[in-house]
């Protein structure tokens, strides 16, 4: 591979967003959709060749040759690129793709900025995996807040998008200051901004003003991986953005918070943190398993397709953080799996749930019972997206789960495993309810609730009778994209080894600092999926189980009344998610408090 | 001694205020302006981890060798903190006309459509 190419995948994207907000009107539509889909296309190329030169070892990019002279400061900004990095960029563009075509459909009527704003979001995140300095991964993470803040409004001729984007700006600007205060304070002690160098000099020692900036970082960040308690604008967010938008909402922005999170405590305080491990393995775990229970509890809760598919992140992100959180290897490698066949499943179905609203112009369940008889295919999505999220095989979830409960397998954290089971049944029969409803016509209709009445404007101006091939195939390939990833071994075996190299620090500085080529540790854990196969079967099973008995109810009388609590949701829980943007950042200063807290009482 | 920590002390109490003005705000464009003080605590933790004690402007172009200079990169830092939060401001106003225009209210109580 040639190194010049590694800031492609930003420059161009960022050159033709340009070009299409001045030229737009002029090229017309039909011009815009293409060149837009087909910069995606050159990116997913462009990432993937990036991608397979970093396969077996890392390769750093200094921004006009700034690199570090022999002893001397690191003034440059450079691009680190590992396994980890290229994958989630390859994802992102992949997902962009995705959206990108199916969004040839709508908007038919406005003159918008949907593509040149999307076109941005692309490069902001491919720049956020990639890099290596503190304040520039501050910077491509405001780029892509703007963007997606404009995403999520692009509806404006109606009030519930401008209240999901107001209340997700307000709180994730809070979490960027917060970002801000904590790289100045690390600034303060070290002098440095790039990870390798705020890393080495940070060294083995640790006191409260580390312990700060580790906390304002680690929390600013998990506001956009949506970790309970902060995870309030998520819900608000995904259910009046687009359906293309959501898809890189929940598919790959949220992921990329968590992998913010790794990546800052791999890179610069694994050395001075590394005595309490023991600490912070509890604090992230009990808040990931926080996590998962809340948001598996309001997405079975939720009528409102995109907001129950919202929650559905929450859950399956809270999963994702017990993956970094445990702070192993295998747990991380498990994690990165996880992600990418995640965000291609939930993206697939968040497309789906575009497909239905495209046809029906409705997205509750209440108002689309026995609508979709006769749409087999879409329903056969549904399932499939079902099955994925319940983490069973073929799907890549497996994997990824299999690896983080064997992580925390002989730790005191190996209830985790519960904590998947109970998340994937959840979320995954809350899908397969809808799918039983909507396009069976099985059971009564669900019960109304306010979320489920959400007027949302249809993103096509009358209903349709059949759905274009362009709405389908995306979301068909993402679906199917998530069985291909567990058909290529290598793929795992890569992010295996991808992990070890990214939670050695030591390597990951001398490789940046003093270029030095990074051996291989080639992990020696062998696969042993087959305990995983016989609980993810089980968790399909129960699933199944609940989503029949939640249609079925009736016909069963009382021995099924639990389901209908379950379906109504706790009433305290409901109303915590106010809708009010102040409530919000009452509910993150109350969870960094508690964060701070427990750092500060584990760690000293 | 103490006078040295005072404006880390400031910046806590500015970023303290302004949270405490967007949970209370009865008003999005005041809650938007909360917001804006909330970052302004920022630049002061920023300039006081930059400020040395005599230090002058660090433009190289016409001050002898060894002067004392104040931190450049933070200075930096900060004009691109102000630039990215210009831009969320600017959204987050637009979007508060918006909601005026369709809504008839600047509340965040009554522009609650979503919920629950």
């Amino acid at each position: 591979m040639i190194t010049s190419i590694i800031p492609l995948p930003i420059a161009i994207p960022l050159m033709v967003a340009a070009f299409i907000s001045l030229a737009g009107n002029w090229i017309g539509r039909r011009a815009c959709d293409l060149l837009a889909s087909a910069t995606a296309a050159v990116n997913v190329w462009i990432t993937c060749s990036i991608l397979h030169g970093v396969w077996s070892q890392p390769q750093v990019y200094w921004f006009g040759n700034w690199w570090p002279r022999a002893g001397g400061v690191v003034l440059g900004i450079c691009f680190v690129i590992d396994t980890f990095a290229g994958m989630l960029a390859v994802l992102v563009c992949v997902l962009t793709l995705a959206g990108l075509i199916f969004s040839w459909k709508i908007f038919e009527d406005t003159e918008n900025h949907f593509q040149p704003l999307m076109l941005i979001f692309m490069a902001a995140m491919c720049g956020f995996s990639y890099t290596g300095d503190l304040f520039n991964l501050f910077v491509f993470f405001e780029l892509m807040s703007v963007s997606a803040f404009a995403l999520c409004g692009l509806k404006t001729l109606e009030p519930a998008p401008l209240q999901g984007a107001f209340n997700f700006a307000i709180v994730n600007t809070v979490g960027a200051f917060m970002i801000v205060g904590g790289i100045g304070l690390l600034y303060a002690r070290t002098g440095a901004l790039n990870f390798a160098q705020v890393g080495r000099s940070l060294g083995t020692h640790a006191d409260a003003l580390v312990l700060l900036a580790f906390l304002l970082i680690a929390v600013g960040y998990m506001v956009k991986a949506a970790i309970v308690p902060f995870h309030f604008w998520l819900a608000d967010a995904h259910a009046v953005a687009p359906s293309p938008v959501c898809v890189l909402f929940s598919g790959v922005m949220v992921e990329l918070g968590i992998y913010a999170v790794a990546r800052i405590y791999w890179t610069i305080f694994a050395g001075a943190l590394g005595v309490h491990t023991h600490g912070l393995q509890s604090i992230f775990t009990s808040m990931a398993a926080i996590t998962a229970v809340i948001g598996a509890l309001m997405c079975f809760a939720e009528h409102h397709l995109k907001r129950l598919l919202a929650f559905s992140t929450i859950a399956h992100s809270g999963l994702m953080l017990a993956g970094v959180g445990l702070l192993t290897p295998g747990a991380l490698a498990g994690f990165l799996i996880y992600v990418l066949s995640h965000g291609v499943i939930k993206g697939g179905l968040f497309l789906c749930a575009g497909i239905v609203l495209h046809r029906f112009q409705r997205i509750g369940e209440d108002h689309l019972h026995g609508c979709g008889r006769g749409m087999w295919f879409t329903a056969a999505l549904f399932i499939l997206g079902a099955w994925g999220l319940a983490g069973a095989p073929p799907f890549g979830t497996l994997f990824g789960e299999d690896l983080i409960s064997h992580g925390a397998k002989g730790t005191h954290y190996s209830w985790l495993i519960f904590i998947f089971l109970f998340a994937e049944v959840l979320t995954s029969a809350a899908v397969l309810r809808i799918t039983f409803r909507i396009f069976f016509g099985w059971g009564e209709p669900a019960p109304s609730d306010k979320s489920s009445r959400i007027e949302e404007r249809a993103e096509t101006e009358q209903s349709h009778e059949r759905v274009p091939a362009v709405m389908f195939i995306p979301a068909a390939a993402l679906i199917v994209l998530g069985i291909t990833i567990t058909a290529f071994p290598q793929i795992r075996s890569a992010v295996k080894d991808g992990a070890h190299q990214f939670t050695s620090q030591s390597a990951y500085a001398s490789a940046v600092l003093e270029n030095v080529q990074i051996t291989l540790v080639r992990s020696s854990e062998h696969e042993e999926v087959s305990s995983s196969i016989i609980r993810s079967v089980i968790a399909l099973l129960l699933s199944f189980l609940l989503a029949l008995g939640t249609v079925f109810r009736e016909q069963f009388g009382r021995a099924l009344n639990f389901t209908r609590s379950l379906e109504l949701g706790n009433a305290k829980l409901r109303r915590a998610h106010s809708g009010h943007p102040g409530d919000y950042v009452a509910w993150l200063s109350f969870g960094t408090a508690v964060v701070g807290g427990s750092l500060f009482l584990l760690l000293h | 001694m103490i006078l040295a920590y005072l404006p880390y002390a400031i910046a806590a109490w500015i970023f303290l205020w302004g949270l405490y003005g967007i949970v209370t705000s009865k008003n999005l464009v005041h809650q938007v302006v909360c917001l804006a003080i909330l970052q302004t605590s920022t630049y002061v933790l920023l300039l006081a981890i930059g400020y040395k004690v005599g230090g002058t402007a660090p433009v190289f172009a016409d001050i002898p060798v060894g002067t004392v200079v104040v931190d450049p990169l933070v200075q930096a830092l900060m004009l691109t903190d102000i630039v990215v939060e210009a831009t969320v401001m600017a959204l987050l106003l637009s979007m508060v006309v918006k909601a005026n225009e369709l809504a008839g209210t600047v509340d965040p109580e009554e522009l609650r459509f979503l919920m629950g």
